[in-house]
């Protein structure tokens, strides 16, 4: 052993030991019980929720989408950074917002990104979209917020008859055109890819999922993790898809979102982000913090674990 | 200075081949308290040796091929018996006050490979390519956002999720779990709390 070692065993009585043998016997054993409960019980995997689907199935919903992001109900509108740089939605705490550090690193322009753009590729090949389109951009900005507000009214009393989508007659300007053309690209599947096209030069690969992801996490994703009692009331992101144990270690973490005043405050996520920072610290310095590390003498656990010791 | 010697000397009072590979313990090692830090240990090498397995074939082919999917059973259930381990080994070591007698180092490094495992796995949830990949990326992504990370790591990016997940991490996690026994096998197991003292008030 090393000068070290030699010291601190001088006294202790040793026995002999296959350190090797030890952890290969573990390892065999811990190996045939990972497979046993994967023959067993498999794993979850359900399946992505595309903008086919929502087109197809539930066109209203769909619809609503685009029509809150027009309005600027929709949680993207005014999000503030990463994606833009209104930061009165962003979260704080003593005066410090954090979030405001990096600033927009991320940008979406609601508007442009999720219904201008996808519109703008969908127009050439249809004739009728480029008319809408062009209409639209031309006209005033309060002629285009009274479409807005019509189409939006109308599209609370609308009904789908064999996957038609019917609204009351009105003055909503291109907006009909548009919006069915979002409906098509979307049944079309091309929704996507129309999304995540942008101008750089190495578009032909794209790995990043932003703006198809944003524009649905809303009530469409809300919807669906509800069907599978996902939401953030039943812990949330430790749940997983079927009967499976899921990432029960964040416990702790959506633990404190289920409790006031974090369950009820608008920088909810701020403060539980800080209170797990904060006990993380503790548990890092737990060596050193007065009372807590007095804690294993006090409750003498370690009078079982090395009961053969002190039996001695 | 010759830090070549300066390195062989640190090494040898450090760490001599008895301790890196011991083949005596002391007799007080001689608990079920021991075996979950190995356990957490295997279950590690075994996710890694799964993981490497999906990364080598792409982050999707799971979805489409029995051998896929099984090997992403295994990874999964390889998890959880990780976690359940490492939270057994968290919770015995506490009880043993393992970190007396210098052994602060240790429970430190632990500690920051406990908190670089939890974010392995969460980019691998996120990793998944299906919708619990798409659900816990629009949900995580509002606490990163509001702690300012979500500036430079964005939960709904793909690739940098998926690199982080089969590169990145891993990478610093192994080499902190190998610091950790390290230290661990440096300094051995440390002896049973002493009870003389207490006795002595009574």
């Amino acid at each position: 052993m090393s000068r070290k070692t030699d010291e601190y065993f001088k006294d202790v009585p040793m026995k002999s030991y296959d350190l090797i043998k030890e952890g290969l016997i573990v390892f065999g054993a811990v190996s045939v019980l990972i497979i046993i409960l994967a023959i067993i019980f498999s794993s979850p995997d359900y399946p992505t929720v595309k903008a086919q689907q929502i087109a197809t199935y539930e066109p209203l919903s769909y619809l609503q989408t685009f029509t809150d992001i027009l309005t600027g109900k929709s949680e993207i509108s005014h999000y503030g950074p990463p994606y833009d740089n209104d930061v009165k939605n962003s979260q704080s705490l003593f005066g410090i917002t954090p979030a405001e550090i990096l600033g927009t690193t991320v940008p979406i322009n609601a508007v442009n990104d999720f219904i201008i753009e996808p519109l703008t590729r969908l127009a050439v090949i249809d004739k009728n979209v480029q008319i809408a389109l062009e209409q639209f951009k031309n006209a005033s900005p309060q002629q285009r917020q009274m479409w807005i507000d019509n189409y939006s009214k109308a599209l609370d009393n609308a009904t789908v008859m064999n996957g038609k989508v019917q609204m009351a007659d009105g003055d909503y300007g291109p907006l009909p055109v548009m919006m069915n053309g979002l409906l098509l690209l979307g049944k079309s599947g091309l929704l996507e890819g129309a999304l995540q096209k942008n101008e750089s030069p190495y578009d032909f690969y794209n790995l990043d999922y932003t703006k198809p992801l944003l524009l649905f996490q809303g009530k469409v994703y809300h919807s669906v993790a509800k069907s599978l009692d996902m939401l953030g009331e039943d812990w949330g992101i430790s749940n997983e898809t079927g009967n499976y144990p899921g990432a029960w270690w964040l416990w702790p973490y959506t633990f404190f979102y289920q409790i006031p005043p974090m369950s009820t405050s608008p920088n909810g996520d701020l403060e539980v982000g800080l209170i797990m920072i904060g006990l993380f610290l503790v548990l890092l310095f737990l060596p050193v913090i007065p009372v807590l590390n007095k804690i294993p003498k006090w409750v003498k656990v370690y009078r079982i674990i090395w009961r053969d010791w002190y039996k001695k | 200075m010759n830090l070549t010697r300066k390195t062989q000397e640190i090494i040898r009072n450090n760490l001599s081949m008895e301790d890196a590979l011991p083949t005596k313990m002391p007799v007080y090692v001689n608990s079920f308290a021991y075996i979950f830090g190995v356990i957490t240990l295997s279950a590690l090498g075994f996710v890694v040796i799964t993981g490497i397995i999906l990364a080598a074939f792409g982050p999707q082919w799971y979805h489409f091929s029995n051998a896929g999917h099984f090997v992403n059973s295994l990874h999964f259930w390889g998890v959880q018996v990780f976690f359940s381990a490492l939270l057994a080994h968290l919770i015995t070591k506490f009880f043993m006050a393992a970190w007396r007698d210098g052994r602060w180092k240790t429970w430190v490094i632990g500690m920051f490979a406990f908190a670089l495992s939890i974010f392995e796995a969460y980019t691998g949830y996120l990793s998944q390519t299906n919708w619990d990949s798409q659900w816990i990326a629009v949900q995580a992504k509002d606490a990163m956002n509001a702690l300012g990370i979500g500036g430079f790591f964005n939960t709904m990016n793909t690739g940098q999720v998926l690199t982080l997940h089969v590169a990145v991490i891993p990478l610093i996690l192994v080499a902190f779990v190998l610091l950790h026994l390290i230290v661990v096998r440096s300094d051995g197991p440390v002896k049973p709390i002493e009870e003389k003292d207490s006795r002595r008030k009574k």
